[in-house]
């Protein structure tokens, strides 16, 4: 199957383009809360992946029969069901991820990125397109979580993925580790510095002045 | 039929809330079972932590947790009279809402305001079936957050087998050292009561000197974390002292108490306290 | 004429390396730095320029770090009293390069001796030297890094900072800390809002707050104040939750304090040093007189204010009998005062703003002190949330301003 120009823009896009993260300025609240270790952020850029590109098929499939009146409502109704299930599938196989995740999947319902898709794209676009489109947005999301989650991880806890890299003084080792980033600001702070790198590089997408 | 009539909206919106309310419902009854043996999973890995059966990261199958359960036998004690309470079964205790009791300003040095009357206690036999150690469930206040734990004694009575925090809020890296198992393992054997049976085990500022008269009773602190450190030993004390187990504790070094043996005990679903919903269901049936 | 020799010769240079399209034009603002450092700019200001004195920016920042000097030098040598006196009680000289020097250095300089003076300051140069060192070789790097992006020259602002760094840090603090943390103050604190003057948070101040949250566990606490090894002492202020009592049983006295023979951070500990550094600033005119006065009022207004509750409060609450007396003289607020929160660039500026900006400052830092059992020393954090609420202040000031003129025009 080859896919058309706007399929493919649709999908590549919101990886760095339209990030929804440095871009947009979505998300960005629970990319504060997940992101102190690589397995709680990979596993909410798996869960936002997933509830952004069914709720963009849901949208999608049935935009020809919403009435606008309770357009919205649809739309909340949808991702509020696709976020329930996630959340009970992390607790039901992933009890541990879960308690490190606490509200934080249910708290995907706010997240701007999901209900900004299917406001945006997802209802006047073909079922196809909108899969790509969220599961882009997803990844785009997904990235920028792992990249900070990396930092976080590695210097707030000279771990990644839980496992030791640098031994840490309190358990006998060489690394002290940095109380910033294991706090909310850490996150601040790399998010911003990742989109300074990227307006810096991107002339294109800096504000005009 | 346009779109926007009132039939269509209703419908529409009937429709939709059907089709998502019966993917939540199916959601919630498959995997409930799964995330009640998760949670349930979790309290035992927590106590078996806490008694020193499992080391402090390692993790265990229901099934292993199930074997070293068996060794063991939830009591039910009254934290006031010290006595175990009989005609109460553990699992009963946590929807009691009449479970509760009040403490004085001057006696709440935890912080937390109420404990309940009738508390879990977990006990743990050998082979022989003679007490190894008792896990008790702490709670208390740290600097920013409240601190749940489980503190676990030797057979003897005296000693420290292990402190254990589950849950807290404090500072990654500074007080959230509390559940690092280096700092944890610094309780190990230390004497929690001093002659007259006062709890007398504190965290101290800075290294403990081993020539101090009561080295045995004093525990590292964490730098950068004094304020963490002096709320664990309120925990602590507050929960050995005469208004947590402390009464319990006298009637069984003066042996006013017999605890029951496991072996002795009737068959029960499950030894942590909640029973397996099913098995309490088969019974009613 | 030697002084012509080396125009001629940085004259040459430049036009050879680092004019534009030369092989070294990036590293211009090196250039001008040193050439500037030596002689007076030729160059003239085109367009409308505004001339208020006869100060300019460089003059205004070399006398800020004159007046730190009265501070530094007191603080060098209290590093070394404080050390000898642990030493006599039975502490170790540490057992580093720094207790290497500290030995070879002994031979000729009595630096264990807690009496002399010359040996005390000398203990505390060894200590303060590499951090001031690595202060400013770090911070110099971004400083020229960030000159060459902005094609700014590199200005006297950072000799401010890196004075200051050294001297709010504890003496023993590890280099790479140092290193870390001013690299972030510059670039975080100051380059990426566009530099010196654009800055709205002080990067000295920054620099510290990231040691304080991110190295927590090495930074407080009573090991790091004192440079020996095996004997620890802790800061008056951390024995002020337990309020007079605790703080005289500890051994400190308000005259101990003021004259900063305590333990603290190198620079901070010794009030009257500020106070020689105070008088100079006033009468230079450098800093504002409306922030320390409106500062020292907010603080120890409240300080005594506090002191005036019912004894059944003040039982409950220890630190609240404090007085103004002890808080003026313990941790950081006299150095807070003087040099930290008039620093022109982040403090409020306009004259109202400056009072309310003052106050502000001075009441939030004896708030933090009494009621925060987490952080002792609020001078630093308050001064920091100063700073950011300090265009606020501004703006309202502004807008006050522009409504009662129009009011008055109406009037008329």
């Amino acid at each position: 199957m080859k896919l058309s120009e706007q399929s493919k823009d649709s999908f590549i896009k919101p990886l760095f383009k339209n990030n929804p993260i440095f871009v947009q300025i979505l998300g960005v609240c629970s990319s504060l809360a997940v992101t102190t270790s690589l397995r709680t952020a990979l596993t909410m850029a798996l869960a936002v992946t997933f509830v952004t590109a069914f709720s963009n098929v849901g949208v999608s499939l049935i935009r020809k029969v919403i009435p606008s009146s309770i357009r919205m409502i649809v739309e909340m109704t949808i991702i509020a069901t696709l976020v329930i299930l996630v959340d009970q599938l992390i607790k039901a196989f992933s009890y541990d991820l879960s308690k490190q995740l606490s509200v934080y999947v249910g708290l995907i319902i706010t997240n701007c990125i999901v209900m900004g898709r299917a406001e945006a794209f997802a209802i006047k676009n073909n079922v196809g397109d909108s899969l790509l489109d969220g599961i882009g947005n997803g990844i785009g999301y997904g990235m920028v979580l792992i990249v900070v989650a990396f930092f976080r991880e590695l210097f707030g806890f000279g771990k990644l993925f839980g496992v030791v890299v640098f031994p840490t003084v309190q358990n006998g080792g060489w690394y002290v580790p940095n109380g910033i980033m294991v706090t909310a600001p850490a996150a601040f702070f790399l998010i911003g510095g990742i989109i300074w790198l990227v307006k810096t590089y991107n002339k294109d997408m800096q504000d005009a002045e | 039929m346009s779109n926007e009539s009132i039939t269509k909206t209703f419908t529409v919106a009937t429709l939709l809330a059907i089709v998502c309310a019966i993917i939540v419902s199916l959601s919630d009854v498959s995997l409930k079972g799964l995330q009640r043996q998760n949670q349930e999973l979790d309290k035992q890995t927590n106590i078996l932590r806490a008694a020193g059966l499992v080391e402090l990261n390692e993790k265990v199958t229901a099934a292993q947790a199930a074997e070293l359960f068996k060794k063991s036998v939830t009591l039910v004690v009254d934290l006031e009279t010290g006595e175990l309470v009989t005609d109460v079964e553990p699992y009963e205790l946590a929807s009691d809402k009449t479970n509760v009791r009040s403490l004085s300003k001057d006696d709440d040095i935890a912080g937390i305001g109420t404990t309940p009357q009738k508390q879990l206690v977990y006990a743990f036999y050998d082979e022989n079936d003679s007490l190894q150690t008792l896990a008790l469930p702490i709670v208390g206040t740290g600097l920013w957050s409240t601190l749940y734990g489980f503190l676990s004694l030797n057979s003897d009575l005296e000693t420290v087998r292990r402190l254990v925090f589950y849950e807290h809020g404090e500072t990654p890296g500074l007080g959230g050292e509390i559940s690092n198992p280096a700092w944890a393992s610094k309780w190990e054997g230390k004497v929690a009561f001093d002659a007259d049976g006062a709890p007398i085990i504190r965290v101290i500022k800075g290294t403990v000197n081993p020539s101090d008269d009561d080295a045995n009773s004093q525990v590292d602190g964490i730098s950068g974390a004094t304020l963490t450190g002096k709320g664990v030993t309120n925990t602590v004390a507050f929960w050995l002292g005469d208004n947590g187990y402390g009464p319990f504790l006298k009637n069984l070094r003066e042996g006013k108490l017999q605890l029951p043996v496991p072996s002795a005990q009737s068959e029960r679903p499950s030894e942590s306290g909640e029973p397996a919903e099913a098995a309490q269901n088969a019974a009613a049936n | 004429m030697k002084f012509y020799a080396l125009r001629k010769t940085l004259k040459v240079v430049g036009e050879k390396f680092f004019e534009p399209g030369k092989p070294l034009a990036a590293l211009y603002p090196l250039y001008d730095a040193a050439d500037t450092f030596f002689f007076t700019p030729g160059k003239r200001n085109e367009g409308s320029v505004h001339v208020r004195d006869a100060g300019d920016f460089k003059r205004m920042m070399i006398y800020v770090v004159y007046a730190l000097i009265p501070c530094m030098l007191m603080g060098l040598y209290n590093v070394g009293l404080q050390a000898n006196r642990l030493i006599a009680a039975g502490g170790a000289v540490p057992d580093d390069w720094h207790g290497a020097i500290l030995n070879w250095l002994s031979a000729a300089i009595p630096v264990f001796n807690p009496d002399s003076v010359f040996g005390c300051f000398v203990y505390g140069f060894v200590y303060w030297l590499p951090v001031y060192v690595v202060t400013m070789v770090a911070g110099l790097f971004w400083e020229i890094l960030f000159a060459g992006v902005y094609k700014e020259e590199v200005n006297e602002g950072f000799f401010v900072t890196g004075f200051l760094f050294p001297l709010i840090c504890p003496a023993t603090i590890p280099l790479w800390q140092v290193a870390l943390a001013i690299s972030f103050g510059v670039v975080i604190g100051k380059e990426i809002f566009g530099g010196t003057g654009r800055n709205f948070l002080n990067p000295a101040l920054v620099a510290r707050a990231f040691l304080f949250f991110g190295y927590a566990g090495q930074i407080s606490g009573d090991k790091v104040w004192t440079a020996v090894d095996g004997v620890s002492k802790a800061t008056p202020l951390s024995y002020a939750s337990g309020g007079v009592d605790a703080l005289v049983s500890a051994g400190y006295s308000v005259h101990d304090c003021f004259f900063g023979t305590i333990p603290g951070a190198v620079g901070e500990t010794s009030t009257v040093a500020c106070l020689i550094g105070m008088a100079f600033l006033l009468i230079t005119g450098i800093a504002s007189w409306r922030v320390m006065a409106s500062m020292f009022v907010g603080g120890m207004g409240l300080a005594y204010l506090l002191t005036q509750c019912d004894p059944s409060t003040l039982a409950a609450h220890p630190a609240f009998t404090l007085g103004p007396q002890w808080h003026f003289v313990m941790g950081g607020f006299a150095f807070g005062m003087v040099f930290m929160a008039t620093d022109p660039v982040t403090s409020a500026a306009t004259r109202a703003g400056q009072y309310i900006y003052g106050l502000l400052v001075g009441a939030l830092v004896i708030v933090v002190r009494v009621l925060n059992p987490a952080y002792p020393e609020g001078v630093m954090l308050v001064i920091l949330f100063g700073n950011c609420v300090a265009p606020l202040i501004d703006y309202f000031v502004v807008n006050a301003n522009i409504r009662r003129r129009m009011k008055r025009l109406q009037a008329k």
